[in-house]
């Protein structure tokens, strides 16, 4: 399957680009794997990683959802809009 | 779907208050409670001590237009009697002093949760609504992260 992962914020700056497609074996896949995939490929995010959040297809989604060709998934750190 | 007038954007222009109350009151309204942020030059609190020269605000577009809509419902189902909303944030490189963020909540009378829905507004867009800033000091640079890590309720659909 073919993912459209999305990064922002500390995690594009870390894996040096904000869109990537990701390439995985299986006709679907947890969160979390497809984290293991994206450090695999990206080892300078993984410090980044424990605190990430996920959202699929826009929308927060835990560890143990199930992703599928085509979803959208973006990573990007604990969100910090509004002011300051 | 309200049937009161609601606006939510992310804005790379300046923000024009005055134009956003309008756009969100209707006859009926009589109280407009409006949060607005700004960016803060120097931060000192708890012991901590810092000095900020610009913001670069980044958002995952789609999606945080979807969570806005999401924290005016949560608004409306805690303060039914609110009328218009509006949750505009700015994007891009912003200067100390400059507006970053409106919360704008309308009703008729000032004790039907407009005060209380626009303090709920910036508080849960701060969990919510996945913006980013990064802060550009005398000494560096760096993305501020938050802490709130959302869960199963966050969604929503939860």
């Amino acid at each position: 399957m073919q993912l459209k992962v999305l990064l922002f914020a500390t995690l594009k700056d870390r894996a040096g680009a904000n869109h990537i497609t990701l390439d995985l074996p299986d006709d679907s896949s947890s969160v979390a794997h497809v984290k293991d995939a994206l450090v695999g490929r990206f080892p300078a995010l993984a410090p980044s990683m424990p605190t990430a959040v996920c959202a699929v297809n826009q929308e927060f989604a835990e560890a143990n959802q199930i992703v599928r060709d085509g979803d959208e998934v973006a990573f990007f750190p604990p969100v910090s809009g509004g002011s300051r | 779907m309200s049937v009161y007038p609601e606006v939510y954007r992310l804005a790379p222009e300046p923000l024009d208050l005055d134009a956003l109350v309008a756009e969100i009151t209707v006859p009926e309204t009589g109280a407009v409670c409006v949060f607005s942020g700004m960016v803060r030059g120097e931060t000192n609190r708890e012991g901590y001590q810092s000095s900020t020269q610009r913001l670069e605000y980044e958002a995952y577009e789609p999606m945080a237009v979807a969570k806005m809509q999401q924290v005016a419902r949560e608004i409306r189902e805690r303060w039914p009697l609110v009328q218009g909303i509006a949750i505009v944030q700015r994007v891009g490189a912003l200067e100390v002093g400059q507006n970053t963020i409106l919360i704008v909540c309308a009703s008729a009378h000032r004790d039907q949760g407009c005060f209380e829905g626009a303090r709920y507004g910036i508080d849960r867009l701060k969990e919510i609504v996945p913006v980013w800033k990064k802060d550009i000091r005398p000494d560096g640079v760096g993305w501020i992260e938050g802490h709130y890590q959302p869960n199963a309720a966050d969604r929503d659909d939860g």
